[in-house]
């Protein structure tokens, strides 16, 4: 049986930032993931914001963690590779309601220690953002955009390659206090370890129901999303949300990713279903609606497509007030670190979160330092990204950046074939597609699916009706149209 | 019985009405040339099909040659000619227009290739 | 490197029209092709119907594409397979990539003929989950017959386009049962002669005024839930049914590939998604042509072919003449029955052939082209279906100087 120092519970975000700060100490780590990949739950599913952190209560986790991992940004996204970009926010308000509000933020803001945080006049909103509408505004110079995908995969990676293992497609069934360690009975077989850190997001209560940390709710805020085409983002630079309400919850929004396609949403609503990820006619037709009046290209012709995420919310079971995020070491289970209730900004938060898991468990243990931890992970080198006569050099190199794949996002086939050779060992089309961008264009596929999962079958050796497309079971095919053997 | 047809043998595509009693033509209504009587009468008494369709390849650049039958056969044949085009399999290199079936399942008509197909390995050139 | 001619895209417009080009006298020509053959969209359409009205047969899409790859080998006309452009500008230059390095071509003359891409499900909204098993027909039409993999048993189609009927046939000799096709207008958007042979021969039916509401399914395809559509084609509460299915086909239009022609600073008509173009096939791009599916949705590739050898006449007017930027000036207006024409201005010079469908099924109209007023040609229909594109020869004596040319349509 498989004994690790430290089995961490859940590859989102959070889990494998867990991993890769556990990395930098001399431990044997194992991350558990039910699902082929990292990051398929929200971590997956949001605007891919770093937010500043005025929206939360000073004092609180979200907003101590918001703050550090906001500042530390720009120094992460250059040792792992992954695109960000420091854009800045505009809050615009129309209304002296709005002004209240947005003021009651900025207040907040600069008492969590938000740098830079200023009203500014329809003038210089103007300046710094053309395409946004509004009287006034306030600019938040350090909130910033990024791919949660990317950045999740990154550490991911990060963390492999300083020694931490991935158990993809994984599921946590059982756990059992032997001694002093912990069985974890999976659906691959059983694994022991002296921690468990639970990282399981939407499944956190799950899991800290099974520590024997029971008593935490969980509430889901699902919302729902529309991408829109890059051609609807031309222009664009600077996210532009609406003035919030008195409870900082913000109306239907337009903003720009980092890749300069344009999110619409989300919206919110709650729901009960733990992956209840199906967007709704009735729900799609309101972020149109909503949309529109921030933003006109929110029409059919800009579609590329839609999809929801769940905020699992940690609430007061007698109140159902919206609470704080908890990571915990109690002595009922001196050996676990739980993290309940991680949600937005759980991205900006994804580090400062994991070094405080550190400090937990440093709480029992000295923790050795590893020596060989190396905090730099390189990411695929994009053709498309290149000038021409980078082009050029790099195709004398390696010609397989010469086979464009996907045509819509200028992926090539060296892209792919390194995407499917990843380290963590995710062979689905969608693991191809989240570290390529492959597939993510205005055709969603129609071209370069048919080769990328021919490219997949090529090299893992795949049968055509293993070829998966994202989850456990989500088999594309059937089989083949003619049986029988191909001789080589 | 009044059955209404589109014909196709040209693009005005004529809707033909035709009255069918017990199993026989007792009038044509609706066509504007003889070829559309004709289709329209075939269509009820004797409907014809072609059938496209793949065959399997050994050795070949593609795993699949695409065929069809080189002329049309009865439409209550089509699947006994499917069996007989599942259970085929031929070498590359295929040319254009090269019987792989001939007289698939007694229909008298062949199946042909309809795409050039080459050999796959290292007599070809490489890139 | 300089090339007089430059087309992007091996299709059937972009054969065709190199094909034209050489017979006229232009010999330096270069087709760049981004699959490993030439041929296009043909190479996966191996059902019969193409070449009724050019060659009086009725070939598989391969084996028309063959006739004119065959021409194209016997002229020694250049080609590059396996090589994708990656962009072009306004002054001609195109940048194309393989294997063997990046090149670029400064051309005199860069032809359009890039084809198409499949509307998506999301561009419908449609709602529900997104598992495994959802495929546009063209994508499942490859994976059918150029990959030897079938993608799923129980299927639904949305979409009576042609693809969608043809894929419904295809699917159900390759053993799957397709449960339904459903259209969302009141009539079906492909043509009559595919309902036939490809719904009606094996009792798949056809289901008008219906359409996808959601989506069923975390890892594969479970199901979909159908409704019906009202007279605006929105879904009737309460009339909701769902179908148990593994496989969801779409088949809900196609879209003019036009990307590197907006690179290039080509001006798009919103109505047919191609370029704005005049009775030359020349776009607001001085220089830069565009034909065939890029241009405007086809039906019947032997119009394509046409539509490629009339430009190529043009381009070889363009060459030896003035060389200089479309001067068309009089707008070709249509009534609001008309969804769009092909050229949309003309210069009024030249005879040429006007293209257009109409918005909604017909019966026993006339479509009249009127310039300025006066009517200078009818045609009569006794049928009119959106799915089949009318063509009508007009004579420049007819429109030269005039201020506008009107097609309007009486029934």
């Amino acid at each position: 049986m498989e004994r690790y120092d430290a089995a961490v519970i859940g590859a989102g975000v959070v889990g494998c930032a867990i991993a890769r700060e556990l990395s930098r100490y001399q431990l044997s780590i194992c991350v558990l993931e039910k699902e082929p990949d990292v990051g398929s739950g929200n971590s997956s599913r949001n605007t891919g914001m770093l937010h500043a952190g005025f929206t939360y209560q000073p004092g609180s986790l979200k907003a101590l963690c918001a703050v550090e991992g906001n500042r530390e940004f720009d120094m992460v996204a250059e040792e792992l590779d992954v695109p960000f970009r420091r854009s800045g926010k505009v809050v615009v308000g129309f209304t002296d309601t709005d002004k209240r509000n947005i003021l009651k933020y900025k207040a907040i803001g600069e008492e969590n220690g938000v740098r830079g945080l200023e009203m500014i006049d329809k003038q210089r909103l103007h300046a710094i953002e053309p395409g946004a509408g509004g009287e006034f505004a306030m600019y938040s110079p350090m909130s910033g955009i990024l791919d949660p995908i990317q950045y999740t995969i990154a550490l991911a990676e990060n963390a492999h390659m300083n020694g931490a293992r991935f158990f993809l497609d994984q599921e946590v069934l059982k756990l059992e206090r032997v001694k002093d360690q912990y069985r974890i009975t999976t659906s691959e077989g059983d694994i022991t370890c002296r921690w468990i850190i639970n990282s399981a997001g939407m499944y956190s209560t799950k899991i800290s129901d099974m520590l024997g940390l029971i008593g935490y709710e969980t509430k889901g805020f699902k919302g729902e999303y529309y991408v829109l085409d890059k051609k609807a983002g031309l222009g664009l630079k600077t996210p532009v949300y609406p003035a919030p309400n008195e409870k900082g919850g913000f109306a239907t929004h337009a903003t720009i990713t980092i890749d300069g396609n344009i999110l619409v949403g989300p919206d919110s609503y709650i729901t009960a279903g733990r992956e209840d990820y199906a967007t709704t006619r009735e729900h799609l037709a309101g972020l149109v609606n909503d949309g529109l009046k921030m933003f006109d290209k929110v029409r059919p012709e800009y579609f590329i497509r839609t999809f929801a995420g769940i905020r699992w919310k940690r609430i007061d079971p007698d109140t159902g007030t919206v609470q704080d995020f908890v990571i915990e070491r109690r002595e009922e289970a001196p050996y676990a670190v739980n993290l309940v209730g991680i949600e937005s900004p759980g991205l900006t938060c994804a580090l400062p979160l994991a070094r405080r898991v550190v400090k937990k468990m440093q709480e029992k243990e000295v923790l050795k330092v590893n020596p060989a931890f190396c905090p730099i992970r390189k990411g695929i080198k994009r053709f498309g990204e290149l000038s021409i006569s980078e082009k050029r050099k790099l195709l004398r190199e390696q010609p397989a950046y010469g086979e464009i794949v996907c045509r819509c996002e200028g992926v090539t086939r060296a892209e792919i074939e390194q995407a499917i050779h990843n380290p963590l060992g995710a062979h689905t089309v969608t693991a191809v597609k989240n570290r390529t961008r492959a597939m993510m264009g205005r055709c969603q596929g129609g071209y370069c699916e048919t080769r990328i999962s021919a490219i997949i079958q090529e090299e893992l050796n795949k049968k055509v009706e293993d070829v998966l497309y994202q989850r456990r079971s989500s088999n594309m095919f059937v089989g083949k149209v003619r049986g029988g053997k191909d001789d080589a | 019985m009044l059955k209404e047809i589109a014909c196709i043998m040209c693009p005005a595509g004529c809707d033909v009405e035709v009255e069918v009693s017990g199993g026989k033509i007792i009038s044509v209504r609706g066509n504007t040339c003889p070829k559309g009587k004709e289709y329209v009468k075939r269509e009820i008494t004797d409907p014809q099909r072609n059938i496209a369709t793949s065959v399997l390849i050994c050795g070949g650049e593609q795993p699949l040659v695409s065929v069809r039958l080189n002329k049309p056969v009865a439409k209550d044949k089509i699947f006994s000619v499917m069996d007989e085009v599942k259970a085929a399999a031929c070498t590359a290199p295929i040319e254009i227009g090269q019987v792989l079936l001939s007289d698939v399942a007694s229909t008298g008509s062949d199946i042909i290739a309809t795409k050039h197909i080459k050999r796959r390995g290292r007599e070809n050139d490489e890139d | 490197m300089r090339k007089t001619v430059v087309i992007i895209g091996g299709g059937p417009a972009g054969l065709a029209a190199a094909v034209r080009l050489y017979d006229e006298g232009i010999r330096d020509i270069l087709i760049v092709e981004r699959e490993k053959y030439l041929g296009g969209i043909l190479r996966q359409c191996i059902h019969d119907g193409f070449g009724l009205t050019r060659f009086e047969a009725t070939l598989s899409g391969p084996e028309y594409a063959q006739r004119f790859i065959d021409e194209v080998v016997e002229r020694g006309i250049d080609y590059v397979t396996d090589t994708t452009v990656i962009d072009i500008t306004a002054g001609k230059v195109v940048t194309a990539v393989s294997v063997r390095g990046l090149e670029q071509y400064q051309a005199a003359v860069v032809i359009l003929a890039m084809g198409c891409r499949e509307r998506t499900r999301h561009a419908l909204s449609i709602p529900g989950t997104r598992p495994a098993g959802i495929y546009t027909a063209g994508v499942a039409q490859a994976y059918v017959n150029l990959r030897n993999i079938m993608p799923g048993k129980e299927v639904i189609i949305l979409g009576s386009g042609d693809i969608g009927m043809i894929m419904a046939r295809r699917m159900t000799l390759e053993g799957a049962h397709v449960q339904g096709v459903f259209e969302v207008q009141p009539y079906p958007s492909g043509l009559p002669r595919n309902i036939e042979q490809c719904l009606n021969d094996f009792d798949i039916p056809l289901y008008l005024s219906h359409t996808v509401v959601d989506i069923i399914g975390t890892s594969r395809l479970e199901g979909v839930t159908i409704a019906e559509v009202d007279e605006h084609l929105r879904p009737v509460s309460g009339t909701e049914v769902t179908h148990i299915c593994d496989t969801l086909i779409l088949s809900v239009g196609l879209i003019p590939e036009n990307e590197l022609s907006l690179a290039a600073g080509v001006e798009l008509d919103s109505r047919t998604g191609g370029a704005l173009v005049d009775e030359a096939y020349h776009t607001s791009a001085e220089g830069i042509f565009a034909a065939g599916n890029v241009l405007q949705v086809h039906d019947l590739v032997d119009f394509v072919s046409l539509e490629g050898e009339r430009l190529a006449r043009a381009v070889v007017e363009y060459l030896n003449g003035r060389r200089v930027k479309s001067t068309a000036c009089i707008a070709v207006v249509c009534d609001p029955l008309i969804g769009y024409t092909v050229p949309q201005h003309i210069t009024g010079e030249k005879d040429f052939v006007l293209s257009l469908r109409i918005r909604r099924p017909l019966r026993n109209c006339v479509i009249e082209l009127q310039a300025d007023g006066l009517s200078i040609q009818k045609v009569k229909m006794k049928k009119a279906l959106p799915a089949e594109m009318i063509q009508i020869p007009v004579k420049a004596d007819t429109v030269r100087n005039a201020g506008r040319v009107e097609v309007k349509v009486l029934c």
